[in-house]
């Protein structure tokens, strides 16, 4: 099925498919061309990967001077109040200034940061659990029923109940971005130790390892690169969720500070923080993969 | 020591007379004595891996009793460990790390450890290749660390899935070569399966033929040619020919 997107890739593709158009038959093959390229210099080398780059970059400037163009000069000139709704990108960077100056952004991140944290910590009880279920049939037919079922309820649709169950509290917060956090993980490790190579386990215990070691020496280390891949989704969704939470019941941290500000109506605040929330995200998720892959070097699944 | 004795043997798939059971081997009997290099020779689906897996401890025989000097055998263990035809390294320890694997279940103290697992590196030859891991190795490399890892518990059976098949034909038969190499160095009572008549006749004291399935107890063929063994001895040709002759008949039959 061709995506009508697709063909935006197709530019840089078609090079590609010229330079391989195929020979008509019985026609000799030319031999290579020879004249050997001068060995291109390495500054060369990087100032056209550079370029490349750069290249990949642009549409994003575009827009980025299309929506200065339109917060700063057109929507002013339709209506005052459309522009307050539309910060431009220069108001944003100012805004940031301010809200690093002042603290607030910082004391806002790391209150998000510090429940994310904590939540996580506490979901990491999802890693033996799975184990548990991956290894032992009985507890899996025991307890995934209720993982069934508790799965595909979304963390927000807990906000209500938890905050009847904690009040507006961290603990509150918490408990929605655990939901978020916890079910990842353990899907992921559950999959994972039903997968471990049978032949290893089955080395491990002609060489004398007990029921103990071989969960501890064999299934847990084969299992860590796909509980890895589960930590990060899990943050991943955690940190979606956690923002939701703050939204709602919190005094503190992004979604707290990014409501407050619809209230006061600076959206140039709103911004900063839905972009401190992505890059904060995508830091995460780099971060889980650069240890995934400095921890595990011998795992071809984290390498990629 | 490390005698092991096969006694009546019959292994069922499934319930026993039910359909669908299947019977794998049938009152399979024999002895392999203490350092004797023994193969196991018999055509795909004839119950090799079965017997194996039996000896090793993964499965129970449905009648029979198979005995490791005397005492019936329990649960899988170092005393009989094995060697898988893939390998079966942990992909997460260095190859130092699991050659040790075997005596830290021990209980070995590290430093113990540690020196006897780089003694044997070095008798399979992968000295300096100590902080490898498997996936840095080729396949013949791969398979010496999953023979000294196999080698350094002092297993009294040693058990081999068809050790070699995963490999290129040059590679393998260097690999049989080392293989008798350090079963000279270090004599162990080997238990072999193998579809491959060559592999056999070059390594073993004796072949035992089983028929196709159920597999019984079809020949036992001793080889009485000093090693490293020549191809083109004529006693090497002859018994290929007679083995060859077996095996056809078998699949004929089967
Ligand atoms: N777990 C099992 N359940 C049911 N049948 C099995 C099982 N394992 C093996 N069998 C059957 O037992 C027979 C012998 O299998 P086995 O794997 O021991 O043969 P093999 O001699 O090792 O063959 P190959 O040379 O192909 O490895 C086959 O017919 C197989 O289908
Ligand atoms: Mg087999």
């Amino acid at each position: 099925m061709p995506h009508p997107l697709r063909t935006t890739t197709t530019g840089p593709r078609m090079e590609g498919v010229a330079a391989e158009v195929p020979r008509p038959a019985g026609q000799p093959v030319p031999p290579a061309v020879q004249t050997a390229p001068p060995p291109s210099p390495a500054w060369r080398r990087h100032a056209g990967s550079a370029g490349r780059h750069l290249s990949r970059y642009a549409l994003l400037v575009v827009l980025i001077a299309l929506w200065q163009f339109t917060s700063t000069v057109w929507l002013p000139a339709k209506d005052p109040y459309l522009a307050v709704l539309m910060p431009a990108p220069t108001s944003i960077i100012a805004a940031t200034a301010e809200l690093v100056a002042n603290g607030d952004l910082f004391m806002h991140l790391f209150a998000s940061l510090k429940r994310e944290l904590s939540a996580f910590v506490l979901s990491l009880a999802a890693i033996p659990l799975g184990i548990a279920m991956g290894w032992w049939r009985p507890v899996y037919v025991q307890v995934n029923p209720v993982i069934e079922i508790l799965r595909p309820i979304p963390p927000l649709a807990w906000i209500p109940l938890s905050i009847l169950w904690f009040g507006l509290s961290d603990m509150q917060n918490q408990f929605i971005i655990l939901l978020g956090i916890f079910f990842p993980i353990l899907v992921n490790t559950v999959t994972a130790v039903r997968t471990v190579d049978a032949n290893l386990i089955r080395a491990s215990r002609t060489l004398g390892a007990s029921e103990w070691d071989v969960l501890r020496t064999v299934v847990f280390k084969a299992a860590l690169p796909q509980i890895i891949t589960g930590i990060r989704i899990g943050l991943g969704v955690g940190w979606m969720a956690l923002v939701a939470a703050e939204l709602v019941g919190a005094t503190t941290g992004l979604g707290f500070m990014i409501n407050d500000a619809r209230s006061i109506l600076r959206t140039d605040i709103i911004v900063v923080g839905m972009l401190t929330i992505g890059v904060m995200g995508l830091l995460i998720d780099l971060g889980i993969r650069w240890l995934g892959k400095r921890l595990l070097p011998w795992s071809p699944a984290l390498a990629k | 020591m490390g005698s092991l004795s096969v006694s009546g043997v019959t292994k069922v798939y499934g319930v026993p007379g039910a359909p669908g059971a299947v019977t794998a081997l049938s009152n399979l009997s024999f002895e392999i004595a203490n350092h004797e290099f023994c193969t196991i020779l018999g055509h795909s689906g004839c119950g090799k891996t079965t017997l194996l897996n039996m000896v090793a401890g993964f499965e129970r025989a449905t009648e029979g009793t198979i005995a490791v000097d005397g005492t019936p055998v329990g649960p899988p263990g170092w005393e009989r460990s094995m060697m898988f035809q893939d390998y079966a390294l942990f992909p997460w320890l260095t190859v130092r790390d699991n050659v040790m694997y075997g005596p830290r279940m021990k209980r070995e103290p590290k430093d113990e450890a540690r020196r006897q697992a780089d003694e044997l590196i070095t008798l399979v030859g992968l000295a300096g290749f100590e902080k490898h891991y498997p996936h840095q190795l080729s396949g013949g490399m791969r398979q010496r660390v999953a023979l000294a890892r196999a080698l350094v518990v002092c297993p009294r059976v040693l058990l081999m899935d068809e050790p070699f098949a995963a490999l290129d034909s040059q590679t393998r038969s260097f690999m049989q070569d080392e293989l008798v190499r350090i079963w000279r160095h270090e004599p162990k009572t080997v238990m072999l399966v193998t579809h491959s008549i060559d592999e056999a006749i070059k390594l073993s004291d004796r072949i035992i033929v089983l028929s196709s399935r159920p597999g019984r107890l079809k020949a036992q063929i001793p080889v009485d040619l000093p090693r490293p063994r020549d191809e083109d001895h004529p006693v090497y040709r002859a018994l290929k020919k007679q083995l060859r002759d077996m095996i056809h008949e078998e699949m004929e039959e089967g």
